[in-house]
């Protein structure tokens, strides 16, 4: 367990996705140990958007709650089952390099990015949803955040694919190169890398760069379709619990309705 | 006392100081109980006492591990210590301030009567105390910065997210003054409604007014 939470803490930091770590051709991490963490954190941040149906409405729903731990785990690993084939097809199709194990660790790598950002930000949530009544704006707090980690997943997505780009094409990079950002007291300062930071020189298989932004795309569009399918996330105090509502209206005209009802 | 003066004026000079939490314990405590002076209710003088230091101790803990995740994230983890303490010397400067205030909020309390007013006043002063601890967040801040330009982007996070979660933690400890015809409690029960909700509809109403 120890080992799995040290391998999440590298991926944040950057060093598994350092030029010189993916000289091998693929993200080097534990893919189960991975899995059970990712599960663990998302189920933390399901727990915090549930509290708001404990806290507000009439009866104290326990079940929301439950429902909520298993939904955010289920929305993210679903989505990734919907649109990893179809990735790894055309991914195979440009002529990438990458194997099939290297994009599903590539694409796990991405969602701890996302999951940790998105548990980290579950005390603010948690703290929100009790003091807030209002179920709109827990619903758009809610997007927010899912927002903010999804974009920063993502980018780190792009990042690490630039990364991989650069290590597979140039055989020997040296330590050195790695090495950005002086120290304005003079003499340079071995800087950790950022697994954001863009690298300044672009190598990049421009095909597989594009399949990944047009992939990018998909995985927001089912993901936002998909936590449309699984909701109810927060639990309107108003209705009574169901675990799945029936299929109407779509991600897109529910988001601007909540927006709507809050200005109104 | 003189011990805790010497170590106020270390924090505001920009020495170090050893054990800032303390400091943002004793002034905190110090400006709350003013704070609860304004009717003369013993219970809401203790009852203010606690919530200051209270408000930003739980806005801080709520706001820390997604400032700790990005800034691991942005690969600089290794100044993540050296973060937090310019961020808690900057909370007991906050309260530093808000200490020297107190006298001022004395003297309102002593001449003015309006409830409203009253709120307001005690809103200015929050307001432009932890305007001015920012003075000293950047201060802290500054080698940070020098050595890594990605910690200006993070000192704006931690901004954002602190003053998102820190308006409606204020919030939600209410009452802080305690409003005549309303008998004393620790918190004001019913009616939890979101702070952020309540300045758009104000905003909203004043437009179609």
């Amino acid at each position: 367990m120890v080992r799995w939470w040290k391998a999440l803490d590298r991926v944040l930091r950057g060093e598994a996705t350092k030029v010189s770590a993916l000289r091998s051709g693929k993200v080097d991490l534990p893919v189960a140990g991975i899995v059970v963490l990712l599960l663990i954190l998302a189920m933390l941040y399901g727990t915090c958007m549930g509290t708001f149906a404990i806290l507000k409405g009439g009866e104290p729903s326990y079940q929301q709650v439950l429902a909520s731990t298993l939904k955010v785990p289920a929305l993210f690993f679903l989505t990734l089952v919907v649109t990893f084939p179809s990735l790894y097809v055309f991914n195979a199709l440009v002529g990438s390099r990458l194997s099939i194990g290297a994009v599903l660790r590539l694409l796990l790598a991405a969602m701890a990015v996302t999951i940790s950002v998105l548990a980290s930000f579950g005390p603010i949530t948690a703290f929100f949803s009790a003091s807030t009544n209002t179920y709109a704006f827990m619903i758009l707090l809610n997007v927010l955040v899912f927002a903010v980690s999804g974009t920063l997943g993502l980018l780190f997505l792009l990042r690490t694919l630039q990364r991989l780009n650069v290590a597979m094409r140039e055989p020997v990079p040296t330590p050195a190169e790695e090495h950005v950002g002086v120290d304005k007291q003079g003499g340079e300062r071995p800087a950790t890398p950022s697994p954001l930071e863009p690298l300044e020189e672009e190598v990049l298989g421009r095909h597989v760069l594009i399949l990944f932004q047009c992939w990018i795309l998909l995985f927001g569009l089912v993901g936002a379709q998909m936590s449309w399918v699984l909701r109810p996330f927060v639990g309107n105090p108003d209705q009574p619990f169901t675990w799945f509502r029936p299929r109407q209206s779509n991600f897109f005209e529910a988001f601007f309705s909540a927006l709507a009802s809050l200005l109104s | 006392m003189k011990r805790i003066l010497r170590r106020a004026d270390d924090v505001l000079r920009g020495r170090s100081a050893s054990n800032p939490w303390g400091l943002v314990l004793t002034c905190g405590l110090a400006y709350g109980a003013v704070m609860g002076l304004y009717e003369g209710r013993a219970w809401q003088v203790i009852f203010s006492s606690i919530k200051v230091p209270l408000l930003l101790l739980a806005t801080f803990a709520l706001s820390l591990p997604s400032y700790f995740v990005i800034n691991t994230l942005m690969g600089v983890r290794s100044d993540f210590p050296e973060a937090v303490r310019a961020i808690v010397v900057s909370e007991a400067t906050l309260t530093i301030i808000l200490a020297s205030l107190a006298p001022l909020t004395l003297f309102w309390y002593a001449s003015s009567t309006g409830y409203h007013a009253a709120i307001l006043f005690n809103g200015a002063m929050f307001a432009g105390s932890s305007l001015a601890a920012q003075i000293v967040l950047v201060r802290g801040y500054r080698p940070l910065i020098a050595r890594s330009s990605r910690h200006r982007i993070l000192l704006w996070t931690w901004m954002i997210i602190h003053a998102f979660v820190g308006i409606q933690m204020g919030w939600s400890l209410r009452p802080f003054i305690g409003s005549s015809g309303v008998p004393t409690q620790f918190f004001r029960r019913g009616g939890d409604e979101n702070a952020y909700l309540l300045i758009g509809r104000m905003i909203l109403g004043s437009w179609s007014d």
